[in-house]
């Protein structure tokens, strides 16, 4: 097994979750714990999929989203949203081929600094012992370890699963940035790589 | 962050949560339906209020039938003993009210401790210190309704407050007794109040909502059949009952104060009226001007998102996850390839971000916080050896 101990793991995290101040050094790392990265964002509903897509390419470890507990949002619905989006039932979505093993979410409340270190420690060490090997196939959900028992959340996994009745194409819509079929194109408007505008009378 | 607030109490409201949050899955923690219990009890009100309304007589006396005499009073009486589950709905009622008020001045506490109460959000704080006074005006004319001794005091009381007003005192209280004494009319006058001020509280909760996306008004249904046997109990287990029939010649001096409703006037039995007037406008002004911005100067003021209309496709996405209805999506100029544009109002952000998170595009941005520095920061830190 193929151990890459010094892989940095990320944290975005909202700054009114568990309160990491006193345990992290000024370049935002967690003193305990060694290559664990923090960002702090204003809440946890301003994550996008694409800042973990990016913090995978540049060769991170893993991610862990934190925000506070799920029903108390300080912005009323942030860390619902960021939840909703990371289980794919809210555009936009993670990408398929971001291995879900490596992305942790926790909902924890500002005093809860323990509970955020002993899970953050837990997820760093079996991360590095991840193999590069892709993920399999039906790659398994995000975990949300706090929250694993609520019924919501159990609710939400099963939507996930009922896409995999999709056909192939609609999958591949999934996969894309691009949000619903819905979204308003002007039908006028000259596509890509149709040349310029036709000039209008 | 929490910056007016001492620390110790948040952290305790945070820990507290928690600990229900344990008990009682987050789907159900009381707590994140604090602003729709009121809301629950006041379908409830509606609801009671509607059926003992059916039997309610507005008179104080009747000289038609002055042998089998018909006011206000009896008919309260006959839905009490004689009409099956008169008593029950007509307890419902009174200690709806009363729970409303309890859970008014919990929603206010949680807001005021968890700092969700200013900045943005100052529209519903004001328009929830109107609500809260409505309701308690609401709630006293109630009391009047019943038409027992404790009635005619609080009428008595009343008006002689209105009148110790200068300028708009004489015609207070004559708007308010619907006359220059108490008449039939008078009784009429309360009931009309009693109802039609209860359905301005319908127009406040729109302004009270009006700033939000997906207000959270309903708690779940269990939620509902858990409150209304808490209250049921309280029905059976303390059952409500008039005082004497009030009698215009008479002057009562002493009566049973309910202390969710009734406390102003046991403000008023103790000191002067002047003191009285400027206890009750210096308390509700204190308590709207709570979220005035010059009392905050440490805190940070919002910056609001900023929309890249180069970017912009006008998906819609961040006009529906914008939790204060901050967003709008316009008609995009002409040839654009794009039908709309999102335009942000800064007034009503609060600079959360969570546009950001809904935009695939990287076409809206906090001015000071841009998700291109995030996402440079967050590669440099997983580059880093």
């Amino acid at each position: 097994m193929s151990v890459a101990s010094d892989k940095k793991v990320i944290t975005l995290i909202c700054e009114r979750a568990c309160d990491l101040t006193s345990v992290t050094s000024d370049s935002g790392e967690v003193k305990d714990v060694a290559g664990l990265q923090v960002v702090k964002l204003p809440c946890s509903g301003m994550i996008q999929p694409l800042m973990i897509e990016a913090a995978m390419k540049a060769g991170a470890a893993g991610v862990i989203v934190a925000g506070c507990q799920i029903g108390d949002c300080y912005y009323r619905e942030g860390n619902r949203m960021i939840r909703d989006r990371l289980l794919g039932n809210r555009p936009p979505g993670l990408k398929k081929t971001v291995d879900r093993r490596r992305v942790l979410a926790l909902w924890l409340a500002r005093p809860q600094k323990d509970r955020f270190l002993s899970e953050a420690k837990e997820f760093v060490q079996m991360v590095r012992n991840l193999s590069d090997t892709p993920a399999p196939a039906a790659a398994p959900k995000p975990e949300v370890k706090a929250e694993a028992k609520k019924p919501e959340v159990a609710k939400a996994e099963t939507k996930v699963d009922a896409q995999g009745d999709k056909k192939p194409e609609e999958k591949a819509a999934d996969a894309k940035p691009n949000p619903s079929k819905e979204m308003p194109v002007n039908p006028d408007a000259p596509t890509e790589g149709s040349g310029p505008a036709p000039e209008r009378p | 962050m929490y910056s007016s607030i001492p620390k110790g109490l948040t952290d305790f409201t945070l820990l507290l949560e928690k600990g229900t949050n344990a008990v009682m899955t987050n789907k159900y923690n009381p707590f994140y339906y604090h602003g729709a219990l009121p809301q629950f009890y006041l379908w409830v009100l509606y609801l009671s209020g509607l059926l003992l309304f059916a039997y309610y007589i507005p008179t104080i006396d009747n000289a038609y039938f002055s042998e089998n005499l018909v006011n206000a009073w009896t008919s309260v009486d006959y839905i009490t003993k004689q009409i099956p589950m008169g008593a029950v709905i007509r307890g419902i009622h009174r200690y709806s009210g009363d729970a409303m008020v309890i859970t008014i001045i919990l929603h206010a506490l949680r807001v005021w401790v968890t700092d969700r109460y200013r900045q943005y959000r100052w529209v519903q704080w004001v328009t929830g210190i109107a609500l809260f006074l409505l309701v308690l005006f609401v709630g006293q004319t109630g009391y009047y309704l019943v038409w027992d001794e404790r009635s005619l005091i609080l009428t008595r009381m009343t008006v002689s407050a209105l009148n110790y007003l200068p300028l708009i005192g004489p015609g207070l209280s004559a708007w308010f007794l619907n006359g220059s004494a108490i008449t039939n009319l008078t009784l009429s006058n309360f009931l009309f109040i009693h109802i039609g001020l209860s359905f301005f509280l319908l127009f406040g909760l729109w302004l009270h909502y009006v700033r939000m996306t997906r207000p959270v008004m309903t708690p779940p249904p269990a939620m509902n059949y858990i409150l209304m046997a808490i209250l049921m109990l309280v029905v059976f287990a303390y059952p409500i009952s008039s005082g004497k029939m009030a009698d215009i010649n008479g002057t009562p001096t002493s009566f049973d104060i309910d202390w969710f409703f009734l406390f102003p006037y046991w403000v008023m039995a103790h000191v002067d009226l002047g003191v009285f007037w400027f206890l009750m406008i210096a308390g509700s002004v204190a308590l709207t001007v709570l979220p005035l911005p010059n009392l905050y100067k440490a805190a940070a003021p919002v910056e609001a998102a900023e929309v890249v209309l180069s970017k912009c496709v006008g998906c819609r996405l961040c006009s529906l996850d914008c939790p204060y209805m901050a967003i709008d999506m316009v008609p995009a100029p002409a040839g654009s390839r794009f039908k709309l544009l999102a335009v942000v109002k800064p007034y009503r952000c609060s600079g959360c971000g969570v546009c950001v998170g809904a935009c695939a595009f990287d076409a809206i941005d906090l001015p000071n916080l841009l998700d291109s520095d995030v996402t440079a920061q967050i590669k440099a830190m997983a580059e880093a050896k």
